[in-house]
């Protein structure tokens, strides 16, 4: 027989102290009157030197507010609260990571019992870790989907799919909306005089006047090449003029050698039925009219 | 712009009471409307209250739920501008409690016009320790290892109110009935607003708020301090400081007849 079966036959006398936990009571003043072993020989606090303590000498400031804050209230009214993990002070000054399972009786008293959760908590670590990176990359992700690189402004996918939004927005809350084209006027001609890099120069200089001009809630797109989108909540014909004038007016500012950056500009304002198919369609061929009219002039789409 | 209607289910607007003013009241971290059932009975009777809750508390929709703009008080204040501008309200008075007293500060700036008077029930405007200027009663570390807590725990955490929010000195039957009927909230909205409440800083918008304001604090809170009122107090040029007699951190709770005494007291001497 081996030396387990050999002790089943055995019946020992046994107590608390021969488990492998910690084990301890408070009173109704949260004062430590029995604890087992455990905590003098596998936790390095003297025999007795917790006894008459308050339980908040073994707890660090931060489980000291969880346990108040939460798991006292929840033994009030649950009479028990299971798998708490906080972090407990040993003997020696050491913090060691615990799960604490803890019922109440009638009389105020509460029975504790500690586990050691050293390794549960590297994983927890791990997971909360893993969780914040994918939250970061979901973040970078997202914004390098729904933006454009070289101008930071919305890309087209994006810019579409906000419009649609703003578009249905505007028709339940009865007001219109401008959706403004601007194109750069000879742009090619930027590029075969003066060479790419100063074509990416202009194209992200406009960006800058776009974004520092745009209201918190409207929307600004490099919707292709050297066309940009703009739309604009809560305007109409007269409020988009005025826009657009001063848009003429900052654009100026972005100078190509001795001479200042044109735009083309169409404009469209919604009705209860626009959608942004339709919007698109008639502000692109607004657009189309101020570039045969001339450039460098806003076109309103004239929907009668 | 957003529609009144979305507003109101978003933020779970509710109006009761009648009178010539409106109170605003907004509850603390944790929490949501539910923690002002002890002042509005009185005060209905004098004003016109609306309630609500942050998105990502209480019944808010939170769908509507943004990390990034909840992650810093201003997300919070922006629901209180949405609502103000929803509702069209002007010259309110709006009561914060705890955390809710510096967003409703930030709203005030950003709309002055909203409010007439700021009302301030145990604020801080940082719970750091910074020395040597300022103790906001915490260090950092311990901070981040409550967070880090929360975390583990997977709990909303303040869905029950503590004995260290209410005080130790008030009894176990009212900490029991305090707790009792608060929310659940969702542990990672918990955690972000947490965040933001206990490791920001925003004692130098206090410089900016110009309204009239009234501030609780208690004599006994281990969230604020007496101090932390009295250098509220001194940096907001147009307040009046209370200290009221009293453990914890939810006065409006543990003392309602009190705070809600000299609400009416406040409110009158200012007209």
């Amino acid at each position: 027989m081996n030396e387990l079966q050999n002790g089943a036959n055995l019946c020992p006398t046994y107590s608390l102290n021969d488990f492998p936990c910690g084990a301890f009571v408070t009173n109704a003043a949260r004062v430590i009157i029995y604890c087992n072993d455990y905590f003098s020989t596998e936790l390095a606090w003297q025999p007795d030197a917790l006894i008459g303590k308050s339980a908040d000498v073994i707890f660090t400031i931060a489980s000291k507010m969880f346990y108040q804050t939460y798991l006292i209230p929840t033994l009030l009214h649950e009479t028990t609260c299971e798998e708490m993990q906080l972090t407990m002070i040993d003997g020696k000054g050491v913090r060691i990571p615990i799960t604490v399972n803890v019922k109440t009786d009638n009389n105020g008293f509460i029975y504790w019992s500690f586990f050691n959760a050293s390794k549960r908590d590297k994983l927890y670590e791990e997971l909360i870790q893993a969780r914040e990176t994918l939250e970061e990359q979901t973040k970078q992700l997202t914004l390098l989907a729904s933006t454009d690189e070289l101008t930071t402004l919305l890309n087209r996918r994006e810019m579409k799919m906000r419009s649609i939004l703003a578009i249905e927005l505007a028709a339940r809350s009865q007001y219109s909306i401008a959706l403004i084209q601007l194109d750069i006027d000879y742009f090619k001609k930027i590029n075969d005089n003066f060479g790419h890099p100063e074509g990416d120069r202009v194209l992200k200089e406009l960006g800058v006047v776009l974004k520092g001009f745009a209201r918190k809630t409207d929307l600004v797109a490099r919707f292709g090449g050297e066309e940009f989108l703009i739309l604009l909540p809560n305007i109409n014909q007269q409020g988009a003029l005025l826009v657009c004038q001063r848009l003429h007016q900052l654009i100026a500012n972005i100078k190509v050698g001795d001479a200042a950056i044109k735009v083309s500009i169409g404009v469209a304002i919604s009705n209860p039925e626009s959608n942004f198919k339709t919007l698109y369609t008639e502000v692109d061929s607004a657009l189309y009219k101020a570039k045969e009219s001339g450039r460098d002039r806003t076109e309103f789409y004239n929907r009668s | 712009m957003l529609l009144t209607d979305d507003v109101i289910l978003r933020n779970n607007v509710k109006i009761i009471g009648n009178g010539p003013q409106t109170l605003v009241l907004g509850h603390g971290f944790g929490c949501d409307q539910n923690m002002w059932r002890f002042l509005t009975p009185e005060l209905q009777k004098n004003f016109r209250i609306v309630l609500f809750d942050y998105v990502g508390s209480g019944s808010s929709d939170i769908s509507q739920y943004n990390k990034d703009r909840y992650s810093s008080l201003e997300g919070y204040a922006q629901d209180i501008i949405e609502i103000c501008q929803a509702l069209q309200l002007s010259d309110a008075i709006f009561v914060g409690h705890s955390v809710s007293s510096i967003i409703g500060g930030l709203a005030s700036i950003e709309i002055p016009n909203a409010f007439s008077k700021l009302i301030m029930i145990c604020p801080s405007p940082c719970f750091l320790n910074l020395p040597p200027d300022y103790l906001g009663g915490f260090e950092k570390q311990d901070l981040q290892e409550l967070l880090n807590l929360m975390d583990k725990n997977y709990i909303g955490w303040a869905n029950y109110l503590a004995p260290l929010v209410i005080g130790e000195a008030n009894s176990s039957e009212l900490i029991g009935e305090l707790s009792g009927s608060f929310c659940s909230t969702d542990p990672v909205v918990a955690k972000n607003f947490a965040k933001a409440t206990f490791l920001s800083d925003y004692r130098h918008i206090l410089k900016d708020i110009k309204h009239p304001t009234l501030i609780f604090q208690s004599q006994n809170d281990s969230l604020a301090s007496p101090e932390i009122g009295q250098f509220i107090s001194e940096n907001i040029t147009t307040s009046e400081l209370d200290i009221v007699k009293a453990d914890g951190h939810c006065l409006h709770m543990t003392h309602p007849n009190k705070i809600t005494d000299a609400i009416l007291r406040y409110v009158d001497n200012h007209e």
